[in-house]
């Protein structure tokens, strides 16, 4: 029976009712057949937008990159490429069935690897090997293969593992990645005043105030890979005091870096609630034993809050999920701003639920999407009209509204994130 | 060293091929693979996935137990579900290195979803190991003998372009100089096999035009099924070079799919070059030993025959011209779409 042509939604009131042991199927994307419109690409295809496996494996200073599989996986690279800086650090080892078959391709990587590093102008820090699906089935001990790699060269070797077959597993590949590009720091002595951000391939703002935070607490070196501008810069990073979890899918790195090189870690969530951004840094400063002062943003935030409040209460907007934030929780923080969240494209995890749970009081009748649910095939933005929207599936599904993409790779976070972010609103609707 | 790529990225593969050519039939389209397989194809092989026109194109969102224990009962049910929600003509599956590793049986496969569905199941058994042509060229064959009427008559104003999908022109938009220059030549009703129906009634082609190797086989089938018959050409050469005199007494080399490489030589030739030679990564259009035309597997090959001064000009996609850095002649940008994917 043909059921009706129609995007599947639940509001708000009823998703939270059904709690988080109940979540609707048509959100839960192993469930069902994957779509994949312009507005969900990211999902299926990271490198397109941000940082997939392959970029993301070159964050190391010096790196190049060798990905090991069928033509099919590195066919995106092209472009990828052509993105800035990337075009000399890929090289290509394209399986054919005989490889598969025989495992040929294990005996000819280190043979591959010597051939690259033969050819380029300057040694490489470390070489990154990029594993596909295929392996991943094959069962390759690839660790072995690069040891082998790594005393032909003598140079790191590292594998780095593309399996999107994993995605929902325990290590999915963008957890997985944050593990391999920091494998390569040694125990180091520990420097009190030292400390690592950790989570992101791309720096935070400039503006965030956590840098003046952690200098105000005796911090005088803030590490980022994104800032590091060598290979030993990148080694340094075994120096910090503790890590700084920016991103959840830092975390098994972290773990790693605790247990091989005795550096702990601290989590930091991304929010867009001023209050608990300031709860956040008073509860951090707790843990660290030491008073932190962030009035001075707090305040300006508030502010800041209170004029867009006055200006553009009632506001319609839309949230997707491909863009810096958790569509969730952003849908929380401008629903108490005074903004009329009235659509929300994104998956549901448990986690989620935190917001759900007030966004239920605040805002019942928001309608959640799935971007990748098939019945997406069949909605229309422009029956659901709204002023703004934020994320580029959003904005792909309303093409009239004003937008704002919200996926620079350079990451907001805390109160700056807050202020760029309403900034950014505030622009987009004056300029309706 | 074979099978080592240094300066090139790989081409489009052949589920990308298989994809294109279903693009927009009214299908419901399955890529059987993890995510990043339909990611490529959706968001770097198919420009027509941005123009606005939608397409029931899904991944199969295949998870390592779904692999492992063989679970293709569970990939049917997925599709059983999205058939209910979504008005389809026919569902097909098109097959990436995951399936091919696991030897997934597409034949039990395409049964179980007949039994299930009522609707035309194709399976095309694609692997991600071949480049794009094979997967346009098994897919049309798939159509055809799946769909083509055998007793329509051919109309004398319909010509069929088989082959025109963007993979294998120079951009995103060039069936438009297609059909521009066929009305031209008298051409009334333009098969592109873009639309269900064209497979269906493919027996109304008066004759039909091979614009790329991918599409001989439907061809020499067309012609062995229903009589219609073929001659390959390509079309819009003029855009690439405005002034034939550029190839007077010149030593040429021409690097592109067969059929448009072969057609850029003889405009060469008729212009007075003194050599042509066509080389190309993928189908050739003719079986016969043919001198003036190189087949090339590997990048190697590539650098050891242009990656020199031998050549006085090179045509062929500007993204080759990385791979040449030896090579001091004139480089004439000629974009094939499954090479750099630029539209």
């Amino acid at each position: 029976m043909i059921q009706e042509k129609k995007a599947y939604s639940i509001t708000i009131h009823e998703l939270a009712q059904l709690g988080r042991e109940h979540i609707p199927a048509e959100l839960i994307s192993s469930t069902h057949l994957i779509y994949n419109s312009p507005a969900a690409l990211a999902f299926n295809s990271p490198g397109a937008q941000g940082f997939g496996v392959k970029r993301a494996g070159l964050a190391i200073p010096g790196s190049v990159m060798l990905l090991v599989g069928p033509g099919c996986c590195g066919r995106n690279t092209t472009i990828l490429s052509e993105m800035g800086g990337y075009s000399d650090r890929f090289f290509f080892y394209i399986m054919d069935e005989t490889d598969i078959v025989t495992g040929r391709h294990l005996r000819k990587i280190p043979q591959a690897v010597a051939e690259i590093v033969e050819e380029l102008p300057e040694k490489p820090s470390v070489v990154m090997i990029c594993m596909t699906c295929v392996d991943a089935l094959l069962g390759t001990d690839m660790e072995r293969v690069c040891r082998k790699a790594e005393s032909k060269v003598g140079l790191p070797v590292v594998p780095c593992y593309m399996y999107a077959l994993t995605r929902e597993g325990r290590k999915p590949p963008m957890v997985d990645v944050r593990r391999a590009v920091y494998s390569l720091l040694t125990k180091q002595i520990r420097q009190k005043r030292t400390v690592n951000l950790l989570g992101y391939f791309a720096p935070l703002q400039d503006d965030c105030e956590i840098y003046a935070i952690l200098r105000q607490i005796g911090i005088t070196n803030i590490q980022e890979i994104a800032r590091c501008q060598t290979f030993e810069d990148y080694l340094n990073m075994a120096k910090a005091n503790f890590n700084i979890i920016l991103n959840p899918e830092s975390r098994l790195a972290a773990q790693r870096m605790e247990k091989k090189l005795g550096i702990p870690s601290i989590e930091l969530t991304r929010l867009y609630q001023v209050s608990q951004i300031h709860k956040q840094y008073q509860a951090f400063g707790q843990v660290l034993q030491v008073s932190i002062d962030d009035s001075l943003w707090y305040e300006n935030a508030k502010t800041e809050v209170a004029r867009m409040q006055n200006q553009y209460s009632g506001t319609t907007i839309a949230i997707g999920e491909m863009q810096n934030g958790n569509a969730f929780e952003m849908a929380l923080a401008l629903t108490r701003y005074g903004f009329c969240v009235r659509e929300i494209y994104a998956n549901v995890t448990e986690g989620d639920f935190v917001y759900l749970r007030h966004l239920q009081e605040l805002s019942p009748d928001t309608q959640v999407y799935s971007n990748l649910s098939p019945s997406m095939l069949y909605y229309d933005g422009r029956k659901h009209a709204v002023d703004v929207t934020i994320g580029k599936d959003a904005a792909y599904y309303h093409t009239d509204s004003a937008h704002i993409f919200w996926d620079d790779e350079i990451q907001p976070f805390g109160y700056a994130g807050v202020l760029a972010l309403l900034h950014r609103l505030d622009e987009a609707l004056k300029g309706r | 060293m074979k099978g080592l790529w240094k300066y090139i990225s790989p081409f489009a593969p052949d589920q990308s091929g298989a994809a294109a050519v279903l693009y927009g039939l009214g299908g419901i389209v399955v890529i059987c693979d993890a995510g990043g397989c339909a990611g490529n194809i959706c968001g770097f092989d198919e420009p027509r996935w941005f123009s606005g026109k939608k397409s029931a194109v899904f991944s199969a969102g295949l998870r390592d137990m779904d692999a492992i224990l063989g679970r293709d009962d569970r990939l049917i049910d997925k599709l059983c579900d999205a058939a209910q929600t979504i008005d389809a003509s026919f569902a097909a599956i098109i097959g990436t290195p995951v399936p091919s590793v696991i030897g997934t049986d597409y034949r039990a496969l395409r049964r179980m979803a007949e039994k299930k569905l009522d609707m035309p199941i194709l399976t095309i058994d694609t692997t991600g190991m071949e480049w794009y042509d094979k997967g346009i060229e098994k897919t049309y064959m798939a159509l055809l003998q799946q769909f083509a009427h055998h007793h329509d008559k051919a109309e004398r104003d319909t010509v069929g372009v088989l082959g025109a999908v963007p993979l294998d022109l120079m951009h995103a938009d060039g069936t438009e100089t297609i059909c521009q220059e066929l009305v031209e030549d008298g051409w009334q009703q333009i098969l592109l096999y873009d639309d269900l129906d064209d497979f269906v009634h493919a027996g109304k082609a008066d004759m039909n035009i091979v614009v790329s190797p991918a599409g001989l086989k439907a061809a020499q089938y067309l012609q062995k099924t229903l009589g219609t018959p073929y001659e390959m050409r390509y079309f819009g050469l003029s855009h690439v070079v405005p002034d034939n005199s550029i190839f007077a007494g010149k030593n040429i080399l021409i690097v592109h799919q067969d059929v448009a490489a072969r057609a850029m030589r003889s405009m060469a030739e008729e212009a007075g070059a003194a050599y042509v030679t066509t080389a190309t990564w993928f189908m050739t259009a003719k079986t016969e030993q043919d001198t003036g035309h190189i087949s090339l597997r590997e990048e190697d090959d590539f650098r050891k025959l242009a990656d020199n001064n031998d050549f006085d000009m090179i045509l062929g996609d500007a993204y080759f011209k990385r791979a040449l850095p030896h090579f001091h002649g004139l480089y004439v940008d000629f974009p094939h779409f499954a090479v750099s994917g630029r539209g």
